[in-house]
């Protein structure tokens, strides 16, 4: 397993794939919590109490779209790209492909969550000196913020291997994904929050603490969202070990 | 191969097929474009399920290979690469993959004289080198028994002529050497056996030393000729060019028979293997040459 692990992540290595990917990931979400900030200080909301942190920090999860799509071609990209059969043909007992897809996704969505959320807080800190406000380094509020990014970034990662398993066309993949997200979840949530709130999107809102009522607190919110990664991974074991390659 | 069935739906892509390709030579698997040759290598590569019966290698399905690309290497017609990924890289992700000792890249590398190419993006590489990259990742095992999907699709004859010499090094360093193909002159000089199969179904099973008895024969009056054979009661086939094969008959005899019917013989010589296979292609598949 170690070995596969292992080719997997050259396989990553050697693309390009996050040579662009990561850098738009950790743009985003700086981008995202700058623009937060500046929102929130026009507003009149002071910077470092509870309610200008929770306006501010969760946006820091943002990048994470662009890390699902990452997972998605990890998986699918085996398919667009026909190396699908030759990575099969090396490791015939497929479940392992997937299951070492599923640790490399982790891993990259892990330490991407990391990157961003240092970088996210970093430009935070610095926009709030500007302001003539300490930023609140010992608030747990900050803390568990971190916690939430980088739980929400991993699960994210390992979201899109999955779904990359399933779906193998892998621009219909991320288009699907990114239209279920963006607009599908949205109107959902909106319309009938009662549903809403337990889809994987609304989950990971949960996990970041966004300031909305209608959603499901962080834990509860985790375990919904790392359900759906389960459930979707199972799915793809199975698809990817019974169905022709 | 035994007694190899698999259905699409429908749709039946290979039926009942059954035969067996040895050690030290080089089987060749034709048949026209359709025919199931891809199919039945995905099934013995465990990359589909066969819906009935068994492939084998070495007396083991695919799948329960221990180490699979050190007992087979195999290139499909769709084996593909990653266009960001340098020739050497795509290697190094296999060997590691498969335990392989990563030195074994640049020998491979040497093999199908990519080395020079090697920290290039396969994206800028031409089709004939990325049929050697895929031969190259097929050898990374040194495998035993090697499988390739119209190896020659592609080639320039400069490539044709490689591919032909590699076959025959291979075979004759005791390995097992499949290899399917549409064009069947492109095969004959290189193959010991021939499989052909038609509609999913095996036709012919034969070792190329006996198709041997083959005259291709050119008449002024070709239809003159055709019904003297047809007399003479010989195996023939008019082709599109205009000569005829002539299967189990001596060239003298050929030319006893031309001589008895009145016309002038253009050019009569024994086939080439690759006119031999097609005449024995033509006759076990029922198409006239001419057709």
């Amino acid at each position: 397993m170690g070995d596969l692990v292992a080719a997997e992540w050259l396989k990553l290595r050697t693309t390009r794939l996050l040579h662009g990917t990561a850098p738009a990931a950790l743009l985003i979400s700086l981008a995202a919590v700058i623009g937060s900030t500046l929102a929130a200080d026009r507003a009149g909301i002071a910077l470092e109490s509870t309610r200008g942190l929770r306006r501010i920090l969760p946006t820091t999860g943002t990048g994470a779209l662009v890390v699902l799509i990452v997972g998605i071609l990890v998986s699918a990209g085996e398919y667009r790209h026909g190396t699908a059969a030759d990575t099969f043909l090396t490791t015939p007992r497929r479940h392992r492909v997937v299951l070492a897809k599923v640790a490399v996704g982790a891993a990259v969505g892990l330490a991407v969550g990391a990157i961003t959320s240092a970088a996210c807080i970093t430009g935070a800190a610095a926009l709030f000196r500007l302001r003539g406000v300490t930023f609140p380094f010992d608030d747990a509020e900050v803390w568990q913020s971190v916690a939430g990014t980088l739980a929400y970034t991993t699960l994210f990662a390992v979201l899109g291997v999955a779904i990359g398993t399933m779906v193998r066309n892998q621009v219909f993949a991320v288009a699907a994904a990114l239209a279920w997200v963006g607009i599908v979840e949205h109107l959902l949530v909106n319309l009938a929050p009662g549903i809403g709130r337990w889809l994987p999107a609304a989950a990971g809102q949960a996990i970041l603490r966004t300031p909305l009522d209608r959603l499901l607190g962080p834990a509860a919110g985790a375990a919904v969202l790392a359900a759906f990664a389960l459930v979707i991974t199972a799915a793809g074991l199975r698809f990817t070990v019974t169905r022709d390659a | 191969m035994q007694a190899l069935t698999k259905r699409y739906g429908a749709h039946t892509a290979v039926e009942d097929l059954s035969f067996t390709a040895p050690a030290g030579a080089v089987t060749g698997v034709i048949g026209p474009n359709g025919a199931g040759k891809t199919t039945t290598f995905r099934c013995l590569l465990g990359l589909v399920d066969p819906t009935g019966g068994r492939a084998l290698i070495g007396g083991q399905p695919y799948r329960a290979l221990e180490a699979p690309r050190t007992c087979v290497g195999a290139v499909l017609e769709t084996t593909g690469f990653h266009p960001a990924r340098t020739g050497r890289s795509h290697l190094r992700v296999l060997a590691r993959a498969a335990g392989i000792d990563p030195a074994r890249v640049d020998d491979v590398l040497d093999v199908v004289a990519l080395r020079a190419d090697g920290g290039r993006r396969v994206g800028g590489y031409s089709l004939g080198m990325r049929q050697r990259l895929g031969i190259a990742a097929a050898m990374l095992g040194d495998p035993a028994v090697i499988v390739l999907d119209e190896p020659v699709n592609g080639l320039d004859p400069e490539g044709v002529v490689w591919m032909r010499r590699l076959l025959r090094t291979w075979a004759g360093q005791g390995r097992t050497v499949v290899v399917s193909s549409h064009l069947l002159a492109e095969l004959a000089q290189v193959v010991d056996r021939v499989v052909v199969i038609r509609g999913g179904r095996l036709v012919a099973e034969t070792d190329i030393g006996s198709l041997n008895h083959v005259v291709v024969v050119r008449v002024d009056r070709p239809d003159v000729m055709v019904a003297a054979l047809r007399a003479s009661g010989a195996g023939h086939e008019l082709r599109a060019d205009g000569a005829i094969a002539v299967r189990g008959r001596e060239p003298s005899e050929v030319g006893r028979v031309a001589a008895q019917a009145g016309v002038a013989v253009i050019e009569l010589a024994r086939a080439t293997p690759g006119e031999a296979l097609e005449a024995m292609f033509f006759a076990v598949t029922g198409d006239r040459g001419d057709g």
